[in-house]
Protein backbone atom coordinates (compact mmCIF):
# COMPACT_ATOMS: atom_id res chain seq x y z
CA UNK A 1 0.00 0.00 0.00
CA UNK A 2 1.32 3.44 -0.99
CA UNK A 3 0.89 5.45 2.19
CA UNK A 4 2.25 8.66 0.61
CA UNK A 5 -0.92 9.16 -1.46
CA UNK A 6 -3.27 9.03 1.49
CA UNK A 7 -0.91 11.15 3.60
CA UNK A 8 -0.94 13.91 0.97
CA UNK A 9 -4.73 13.79 0.79
CA UNK A 10 -5.03 14.05 4.57
CA UNK A 11 -2.57 16.95 4.49
CA UNK A 12 -4.85 18.63 1.96
CA UNK A 13 -7.88 18.21 4.21
CA UNK A 14 -5.90 19.58 7.15
CA UNK A 15 -4.76 22.61 5.11
CA UNK A 16 -8.35 23.41 4.09
CA UNK A 17 -9.53 23.45 7.70
CA UNK A 18 -6.37 25.08 9.03
CA UNK A 19 -5.80 28.05 6.74
CA UNK A 20 -9.44 28.91 6.17
CA UNK A 21 -9.91 28.66 9.93
CA UNK A 22 -6.99 31.00 10.59
CA UNK A 23 -8.44 33.52 8.11
CA UNK A 24 -11.80 33.41 9.85
CA UNK A 25 -10.30 33.62 13.31
CA UNK A 26 -8.31 36.72 12.37
CA UNK A 27 -11.28 38.33 10.63
CA UNK A 28 -13.79 37.59 13.37
CA UNK A 29 -11.28 38.75 15.98
CA UNK A 30 -10.69 42.07 14.25
CA UNK A 31 -14.41 42.77 13.87
CA UNK A 32 -14.91 41.70 17.47
CA UNK A 33 -12.45 44.34 18.64
CA UNK A 34 -14.17 47.01 16.58
CA UNK A 35 -17.60 45.85 17.76
CA UNK A 36 -16.50 45.91 21.39
CA UNK A 37 -15.47 49.55 20.94
CA UNK A 38 -18.97 50.47 19.75
CA UNK A 39 -20.77 48.41 22.39
CA UNK A 40 -18.67 50.02 25.13
CA UNK A 41 -20.18 53.37 24.11
CA UNK A 42 -23.64 52.21 23.03
CA UNK A 43 -24.62 48.68 24.18
CA UNK A 44 -27.87 48.90 22.17
CA UNK A 45 -25.92 48.38 18.95
CA UNK A 46 -24.82 44.89 19.99
CA UNK A 47 -27.19 42.99 17.69
CA UNK A 48 -26.29 45.13 14.69
CA UNK A 49 -22.55 44.73 15.07
CA UNK A 50 -22.88 41.02 15.84
CA UNK A 51 -24.09 40.36 12.27
CA UNK A 52 -20.97 42.05 10.94
CA UNK A 53 -18.79 40.02 13.26
CA UNK A 54 -20.29 36.75 12.02
CA UNK A 55 -19.55 37.44 8.36
CA UNK A 56 -15.84 36.50 8.28
CA UNK A 57 -16.64 33.30 10.18
CA UNK A 58 -17.92 31.52 7.05
CA UNK A 59 -14.47 30.83 5.57
CA UNK A 60 -13.71 28.58 8.52
CA UNK A 61 -16.94 26.68 7.89
CA UNK A 62 -16.07 26.31 4.19
CA UNK A 63 -12.67 24.91 5.19
CA UNK A 64 -14.32 22.49 7.58
CA UNK A 65 -16.83 21.41 4.92
CA UNK A 66 -14.05 20.86 2.39
CA UNK A 67 -12.04 18.81 4.88
CA UNK A 68 -15.04 16.61 5.76
CA UNK A 69 -15.93 16.05 2.10
CA UNK A 70 -12.37 15.15 1.29
CA UNK A 71 -12.00 12.80 4.26
CA UNK A 72 -15.28 11.18 3.31
CA UNK A 73 -14.25 10.81 -0.34
CA UNK A 74 -10.97 9.12 0.53
CA UNK A 75 -12.71 6.90 3.03
CA UNK A 76 -11.02 8.13 6.18
CA UNK A 77 -14.43 8.93 7.62
CA UNK A 78 -16.04 5.52 7.79
CA UNK A 79 -12.76 3.78 8.53
CA UNK A 80 -12.21 2.43 5.04
CA UNK A 81 -9.34 4.47 3.65
CA UNK A 82 -8.89 4.27 -0.10
CA UNK A 83 -5.59 3.22 -1.61
CA UNK A 84 -4.23 6.32 -3.33
CA UNK A 85 -1.23 6.73 -5.55
CA UNK A 86 1.15 9.63 -4.88
CA UNK A 87 -0.24 11.56 -7.86
CA UNK A 88 -3.80 11.08 -6.58
CA UNK A 89 -2.64 12.32 -3.18
CA UNK A 90 -1.12 15.39 -4.80
CA UNK A 91 -4.38 15.99 -6.65
CA UNK A 92 -6.35 15.91 -3.41
CA UNK A 93 -3.84 18.26 -1.84
CA UNK A 94 -4.27 20.59 -4.84
CA UNK A 95 -8.05 20.34 -4.50
CA UNK A 96 -7.81 21.72 -0.98
CA UNK A 97 -5.66 24.70 -1.94
CA UNK A 98 -8.36 27.00 -3.38
CA UNK A 99 -10.36 27.14 -0.15
CA UNK A 100 -7.23 26.99 2.02
CA UNK A 101 -5.55 29.99 0.42
CA UNK A 102 -8.60 32.04 -0.58
CA UNK A 103 -10.18 31.25 2.79
CA UNK A 104 -7.15 32.60 4.63
CA UNK A 105 -6.91 35.87 2.74
CA UNK A 106 -10.62 36.48 2.22
CA UNK A 107 -11.27 35.89 5.93
CA UNK A 108 -8.79 38.60 6.84
CA UNK A 109 -10.00 40.96 4.09
CA UNK A 110 -13.63 40.43 5.05
CA UNK A 111 -12.72 41.12 8.65
CA UNK A 112 -11.26 44.49 7.65
CA UNK A 113 -14.30 45.35 5.53
CA UNK A 114 -16.68 44.32 8.31
CA UNK A 115 -14.67 46.26 10.93
CA UNK A 116 -15.00 49.33 8.72
CA UNK A 117 -18.72 48.54 8.51
CA UNK A 118 -18.83 48.61 12.31
CA UNK A 119 -17.73 52.24 11.96
CA UNK A 120 -20.82 52.90 9.81
CA UNK A 121 -23.05 51.24 12.41
CA UNK A 122 -21.39 53.28 15.15
CA UNK A 123 -22.08 56.60 13.52
CA UNK A 124 -25.12 55.96 11.35
CA UNK A 125 -26.88 52.83 12.62
CA UNK A 126 -29.68 53.25 10.07
CA UNK A 127 -27.09 52.51 7.32
CA UNK A 128 -25.94 49.28 8.96
CA UNK A 129 -27.16 47.24 5.97
CA UNK A 130 -24.73 48.99 3.64
CA UNK A 131 -21.83 47.93 5.82
CA UNK A 132 -23.09 44.35 5.75
CA UNK A 133 -23.44 44.35 1.95
CA UNK A 134 -19.95 45.74 1.44
CA UNK A 135 -18.40 43.13 3.73
CA UNK A 136 -20.51 40.37 2.16
CA UNK A 137 -19.07 41.12 -1.28
CA UNK A 138 -15.79 39.55 -0.16
CA UNK A 139 -17.70 36.33 0.49
CA UNK A 140 -18.15 35.80 -3.27
CA UNK A 141 -14.52 34.79 -3.65
CA UNK A 142 -14.58 32.38 -0.74
CA UNK A 143 -17.68 30.73 -2.25
CA UNK A 144 -15.99 30.46 -5.66
CA UNK A 145 -12.96 28.85 -4.05
CA UNK A 146 -15.19 26.44 -2.12
CA UNK A 147 -16.96 25.45 -5.35
CA UNK A 148 -13.67 24.75 -7.11
CA UNK A 149 -12.41 22.70 -4.18
CA UNK A 150 -15.63 20.62 -4.08
CA UNK A 151 -15.63 20.09 -7.87
CA UNK A 152 -12.04 18.92 -7.72
CA UNK A 153 -12.62 16.59 -4.76
CA UNK A 154 -15.53 14.83 -6.53
CA UNK A 155 -13.84 14.63 -9.91
CA UNK A 156 -10.55 13.05 -8.95
CA UNK A 157 -10.70 9.45 -10.08
CA UNK A 158 -9.82 6.97 -7.37
CA UNK B 1 0.72 49.96 17.76
CA UNK B 2 -0.29 48.63 14.34
CA UNK B 3 -3.15 50.35 12.52
CA UNK B 4 -5.55 47.43 13.09
CA UNK B 5 -4.89 47.51 16.82
CA UNK B 6 -6.90 50.73 16.89
CA UNK B 7 -10.02 48.96 15.55
CA UNK B 8 -11.79 49.06 18.90
CA UNK B 9 -10.75 52.64 19.66
CA UNK B 10 -11.78 53.90 16.22
CA UNK B 11 -15.21 52.29 16.46
CA UNK B 12 -15.75 53.70 19.94
CA UNK B 13 -14.73 57.16 18.72
CA UNK B 14 -17.08 56.90 15.75
CA UNK B 15 -19.90 56.02 18.12
CA UNK B 16 -19.01 59.05 20.24
CA UNK B 17 -18.88 61.36 17.24
CA UNK B 18 -22.65 61.05 17.05
CA UNK B 19 -22.83 62.87 20.39
CA UNK B 20 -20.84 65.88 19.18
CA UNK B 21 -22.71 69.17 18.91
CA UNK B 22 -24.03 69.85 15.43
CA UNK B 23 -24.65 73.18 13.71
CA UNK B 24 -28.33 73.07 14.70
CA UNK B 25 -27.37 72.33 18.34
CA UNK B 26 -25.13 75.40 18.28
CA UNK B 27 -27.93 77.53 16.85
CA UNK B 28 -30.25 76.36 19.60
CA UNK B 29 -27.64 77.26 22.20
CA UNK B 30 -27.12 80.72 20.72
CA UNK B 31 -30.86 81.31 20.63
CA UNK B 32 -31.55 79.97 24.14
CA UNK B 33 -33.69 82.54 25.92
CA UNK B 34 -32.48 81.85 29.43
CA UNK B 35 -29.38 80.45 31.09
CA UNK B 36 -31.47 77.55 32.37
CA UNK B 37 -32.49 76.70 28.82
CA UNK B 38 -28.84 76.95 27.72
CA UNK B 39 -27.73 74.63 30.53
CA UNK B 40 -30.45 72.10 29.82
CA UNK B 41 -29.54 72.02 26.12
CA UNK B 42 -25.90 71.42 27.01
CA UNK B 43 -26.72 68.67 29.51
CA UNK B 44 -29.12 66.99 27.09
CA UNK B 45 -26.33 66.58 24.57
CA UNK B 46 -23.38 66.07 26.87
CA UNK B 47 -21.87 62.63 27.28
CA UNK B 48 -19.44 61.52 29.92
CA UNK B 49 -16.70 63.28 27.95
CA UNK B 50 -17.43 66.78 29.16
CA UNK B 51 -13.89 68.06 29.54
CA UNK B 52 -10.76 67.47 27.50
CA UNK B 53 -9.34 65.57 30.48
CA UNK B 54 -12.32 63.16 30.21
CA UNK B 55 -11.75 62.81 26.47
CA UNK B 56 -8.10 62.08 27.07
CA UNK B 57 -8.86 59.46 29.73
CA UNK B 58 -11.22 57.76 27.32
CA UNK B 59 -8.75 57.81 24.41
CA UNK B 60 -5.96 56.44 26.57
CA UNK B 61 -8.21 53.68 27.89
CA UNK B 62 -8.65 52.45 24.32
CA UNK B 63 -5.07 53.04 23.19
CA UNK B 64 -2.88 52.95 26.32
CA UNK B 65 0.36 52.30 24.47
CA UNK B 66 0.08 55.01 21.86
CA UNK B 67 3.05 57.39 22.16
CA UNK B 68 1.80 59.21 19.11
CA UNK B 69 -1.36 60.34 20.90
CA UNK B 70 0.75 61.86 23.67
CA UNK B 71 2.14 64.41 21.22
CA UNK B 72 -1.29 66.08 21.38
CA UNK B 73 -0.56 67.08 24.98
CA UNK B 74 2.95 68.47 24.50
CA UNK B 75 1.66 72.03 24.39
CA UNK B 76 -0.16 71.51 27.68
CA UNK B 77 2.98 69.98 29.18
CA UNK B 78 5.09 72.95 28.17
CA UNK B 79 2.44 75.38 29.34
CA UNK B 80 2.53 73.64 32.72
CA UNK B 81 6.30 73.84 32.69
CA UNK B 82 5.98 77.63 32.34
CA UNK B 83 3.36 77.79 35.06
CA UNK B 84 5.33 75.74 37.56
CA UNK B 85 8.61 77.52 36.81
CA UNK B 86 7.12 80.98 37.28
CA UNK B 87 5.09 80.01 40.32
CA UNK B 88 8.04 78.44 42.07
CA UNK B 89 10.31 81.38 41.38
CA UNK B 90 7.71 83.85 42.63
CA UNK B 91 6.87 81.67 45.65
CA UNK B 92 3.28 80.94 44.59
CA UNK B 93 1.47 77.64 44.25
CA UNK B 94 1.27 76.54 40.58
CA UNK B 95 -1.95 74.51 40.90
CA UNK B 96 -4.16 77.38 39.71
CA UNK B 97 -2.24 77.70 36.46
CA UNK B 98 -1.86 74.00 35.75
CA UNK B 99 -3.92 72.65 32.87
CA UNK B 100 -5.17 69.15 32.20
CA UNK B 101 -4.91 66.81 30.41
CA UNK B 102 -1.13 66.51 30.48
CA UNK B 103 1.51 63.83 30.16
CA UNK B 104 3.53 65.14 33.10
CA UNK B 105 1.94 65.54 36.52
CA UNK B 106 2.31 68.70 38.57
CA UNK B 107 4.23 66.88 41.31
CA UNK B 108 6.84 65.67 38.83
CA UNK B 109 7.33 69.21 37.50
CA UNK B 110 7.56 70.67 41.01
CA UNK B 111 10.02 67.99 42.04
CA UNK B 112 12.15 68.60 38.94
CA UNK B 113 12.52 72.30 39.78
CA UNK B 114 12.84 71.78 43.52
CA UNK B 115 15.68 69.29 43.15
CA UNK B 116 17.00 70.92 39.95
CA UNK B 117 16.90 67.44 38.44
CA UNK B 118 15.39 67.60 34.99
CA UNK B 119 16.19 63.93 34.38
CA UNK B 120 12.90 62.95 35.97
CA UNK B 121 11.07 64.76 33.15
CA UNK B 122 10.31 63.13 29.79
CA UNK B 123 13.23 63.53 27.39
CA UNK B 124 11.30 65.92 25.11
CA UNK B 125 11.22 68.60 27.81
CA UNK B 126 14.40 67.99 29.85
CA UNK B 127 16.68 70.38 28.03
CA UNK B 128 14.03 73.10 27.79
CA UNK B 129 13.31 72.87 31.52
CA UNK B 130 16.98 73.41 32.40
CA UNK B 131 17.44 76.17 29.81
CA UNK B 132 14.29 78.01 30.86
CA UNK B 133 15.26 77.80 34.52
CA UNK B 134 18.75 79.20 33.81
CA UNK B 135 17.30 81.90 31.58
CA UNK B 136 14.65 83.01 34.03
CA UNK B 137 16.89 82.98 37.09
CA UNK B 138 19.75 84.58 35.15
CA UNK B 139 17.91 87.33 33.27
CA UNK B 140 14.54 87.54 35.10
CA UNK B 141 13.09 88.01 31.61
CA UNK B 142 9.79 86.13 31.87
CA UNK B 143 8.82 86.93 28.30
CA UNK B 144 12.00 85.47 26.87
CA UNK B 145 11.69 82.37 29.02
CA UNK B 146 8.04 81.93 27.96
CA UNK B 147 9.02 82.31 24.32
CA UNK B 148 11.74 79.71 24.71
CA UNK B 149 9.30 77.24 26.25
CA UNK B 150 6.60 77.91 23.62
CA UNK B 151 8.93 77.41 20.68
CA UNK B 152 10.45 74.34 22.34
CA UNK B 153 6.97 72.81 22.63
CA UNK B 154 6.51 73.20 18.88
CA UNK B 155 9.95 71.78 18.16
CA UNK B 156 9.25 68.81 20.45
CA UNK B 157 5.96 68.15 18.65
CA UNK B 158 7.67 68.22 15.27
CA UNK B 159 10.54 66.02 16.45
CA UNK B 160 8.34 63.38 18.09
CA UNK B 161 5.93 63.41 15.15
CA UNK B 162 8.91 62.80 12.89
CA UNK B 163 10.27 60.02 15.11
CA UNK B 164 7.18 57.98 15.88
CA UNK B 165 4.21 59.75 14.33
CA UNK B 166 2.46 59.15 11.04
CA UNK B 167 1.87 61.61 8.20
CA UNK B 168 -1.27 62.89 9.91
CA UNK B 169 0.50 63.81 13.14
CA UNK B 170 3.41 65.35 11.22
CA UNK B 171 1.02 67.57 9.28
CA UNK B 172 -0.84 68.48 12.48
CA UNK B 173 2.43 69.46 14.19
CA UNK B 174 3.35 71.54 11.16
CA UNK B 175 0.01 73.36 11.10
CA UNK B 176 0.24 74.17 14.82
CA UNK B 177 3.78 75.45 14.32
CA UNK B 178 2.94 77.54 11.27
CA UNK B 179 0.08 79.41 12.95
CA UNK B 180 2.06 79.92 16.15
CA UNK B 181 5.07 81.22 14.20
CA UNK B 182 2.88 83.57 12.14
CA UNK B 183 1.46 85.14 15.32
CA UNK B 184 4.84 85.32 17.02
CA UNK B 185 6.58 86.89 14.02
CA UNK B 186 3.87 89.53 13.70
CA UNK B 187 3.73 90.37 17.42
CA UNK B 188 7.53 90.50 17.74
CA UNK B 189 7.66 92.81 14.76
CA UNK B 190 5.08 95.12 16.37
CA UNK B 191 7.06 95.17 19.59
CA UNK B 192 10.36 95.71 17.77
CA UNK B 193 11.97 92.59 19.17
CA UNK B 194 15.61 91.84 18.39
CA UNK B 195 17.00 89.06 16.20
CA UNK B 196 18.21 87.25 19.34
CA UNK B 197 14.68 87.24 20.76
CA UNK B 198 13.22 86.04 17.45
CA UNK B 199 15.79 83.25 17.26
CA UNK B 200 14.44 82.00 20.58
CA UNK B 201 10.74 82.66 20.02
CA UNK B 202 10.29 81.23 16.53
CA UNK B 203 10.32 77.54 15.79
CA UNK B 204 10.26 77.27 12.00
CA UNK B 205 8.91 74.49 9.82
CA UNK B 206 9.17 73.18 6.29
CA UNK B 207 6.21 75.38 5.32
CA UNK B 208 7.55 78.58 6.93
CA UNK B 209 11.30 78.90 7.08
CA UNK B 210 12.57 80.34 10.37
CA UNK B 211 15.31 82.55 8.92
CA UNK B 212 12.93 84.10 6.36
CA UNK B 213 10.39 84.79 9.11
CA UNK B 214 13.07 86.43 11.27
CA UNK B 215 14.16 88.68 8.41
CA UNK B 216 10.56 89.59 7.61
CA UNK B 217 9.84 90.33 11.26
CA UNK B 218 12.91 92.55 11.61
CA UNK B 219 11.72 94.50 8.55
CA UNK B 220 8.42 95.59 10.18
CA UNK B 221 4.81 94.39 10.32
CA UNK B 222 4.06 95.18 6.67
CA UNK B 223 7.07 93.12 5.73
CA UNK B 224 5.71 90.16 7.72
CA UNK B 225 2.33 90.45 6.00
CA UNK B 226 3.81 90.71 2.53
CA UNK B 227 6.12 87.76 3.26
CA UNK B 228 3.17 85.63 4.43
CA UNK B 229 1.10 86.69 1.42
CA UNK B 230 3.61 84.87 -0.75
CA UNK B 231 3.22 81.62 1.15
CA UNK B 232 0.46 78.98 1.06
CA UNK B 233 -1.04 80.68 4.14
CA UNK B 234 -1.64 83.92 2.28
CA UNK B 235 -5.41 83.90 2.95
CA UNK B 236 -4.90 84.55 6.64
CA UNK B 237 -1.97 87.01 6.48
CA UNK B 238 -4.11 90.17 6.43
CA UNK B 239 -6.15 88.92 9.41
CA UNK B 240 -3.06 89.20 11.61
CA UNK B 241 -3.15 92.95 11.13
CA UNK B 242 -6.86 93.61 10.70
CA UNK B 243 -8.54 91.17 13.04
CA UNK B 244 -6.41 89.00 15.34
CA UNK B 245 -9.53 87.27 16.76
CA UNK B 246 -10.50 86.19 13.24
CA UNK B 247 -6.96 84.95 12.70
CA UNK B 248 -7.36 82.71 15.75
CA UNK B 249 -10.65 81.47 14.33
CA UNK B 250 -9.08 80.90 10.92
CA UNK B 251 -6.23 78.85 12.38
CA UNK B 252 -8.61 76.75 14.50
CA UNK B 253 -10.86 76.19 11.48
CA UNK B 254 -7.92 75.11 9.34
CA UNK B 255 -6.95 72.55 11.96
CA UNK B 256 -10.54 71.21 12.18
CA UNK B 257 -10.69 71.08 8.39
CA UNK B 258 -7.47 69.08 8.42
CA UNK B 259 -8.84 66.77 11.14
CA UNK B 260 -11.84 66.02 8.92
CA UNK B 261 -9.55 64.15 6.54
CA UNK B 262 -9.32 61.39 9.17
CA UNK B 263 -13.07 60.89 9.41
CA UNK B 264 -13.22 58.29 6.63
CA UNK B 265 -10.46 56.10 8.07
CA UNK B 266 -11.48 52.77 9.57
CA UNK B 267 -8.14 51.97 11.23
CA UNK B 268 -5.19 53.81 12.71
CA UNK B 269 -4.66 56.53 15.28
CA UNK B 270 -5.87 59.38 13.05
CA UNK B 271 -9.60 59.22 13.95
CA UNK B 272 -8.61 59.40 17.64
CA UNK B 273 -6.48 62.49 17.09
CA UNK B 274 -9.28 63.99 15.00
CA UNK B 275 -11.83 63.34 17.74
CA UNK B 276 -9.62 65.09 20.29
CA UNK B 277 -9.30 68.08 17.95
CA UNK B 278 -13.08 68.04 17.42
CA UNK B 279 -13.76 68.05 21.16
CA UNK B 280 -11.25 70.86 21.61
CA UNK B 281 -13.18 72.94 19.07
CA UNK B 282 -16.52 71.99 20.60
CA UNK B 283 -15.46 72.99 24.11
CA UNK B 284 -14.06 76.26 22.75
CA UNK B 285 -17.38 76.94 21.01
CA UNK B 286 -19.38 76.29 24.16
CA UNK B 287 -17.10 78.70 26.03
CA UNK B 288 -17.47 81.36 23.30
CA UNK B 289 -21.27 81.12 23.35
CA UNK B 290 -21.35 81.19 27.14
CA UNK B 291 -19.03 84.22 27.42
CA UNK B 292 -20.78 86.09 24.61
CA UNK B 293 -24.18 85.49 26.20
CA UNK B 294 -22.89 86.80 29.51
CA UNK B 295 -21.52 89.93 27.87
CA UNK B 296 -24.74 90.46 25.93
CA UNK B 297 -23.20 90.02 22.47
CA UNK B 298 -25.66 89.78 19.57
CA UNK B 299 -26.30 86.56 17.61
CA UNK B 300 -24.30 87.79 14.63
CA UNK B 301 -21.21 88.43 16.77
CA UNK B 302 -21.46 85.02 18.40
CA UNK B 303 -21.90 83.23 15.06
CA UNK B 304 -18.92 85.10 13.61
CA UNK B 305 -16.69 83.91 16.43
CA UNK B 306 -17.76 80.27 16.45
CA UNK B 307 -15.23 77.70 15.28
CA UNK B 308 -15.92 75.29 12.46
CA UNK B 309 -17.57 72.09 13.63
CA UNK B 310 -16.19 68.65 12.93
CA UNK B 311 -19.61 67.06 12.28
Amino acid sequence: MNSMGIALAVLGAACAALFAGIGSAKGVGLVGEAAAGVVSVDPNKFSKVLILQLLPGTQGLYGLLTAILMLSRIGIIGGNAAELTTSQGIMFLGAALPIAIVGLFSGIAQGRAAAAGVGITAKKPEHNGKGIIMAAMVETYAILALLVSILLIYNIAI
Amino acid sequence: MGREEYASAVSAVKAMESFLFTQSDMEQLINARTDAEFDSLVSAKATENKTLADVWEMLKSYAPDSRELEILLYRNDFHNLKAVLKAMISGREPENYFIEPSNVGIDVLKEAFRTKDSDILPDYMRETASEAYELLTGTLDGQLSDSLIDSSALRAMQKSAEEFGGDFMRKYAELITVFADMKTAYRCSRMGKSRAFLETALCGSTALDKESLIRASLGGTDNVISFLENTQYNESAHLLKENPAQFEKYSDDMITEFAETARMQAFGVEPLIAYYIAKEAEIKNLRIISVCRESGADIETITERLRKLYV
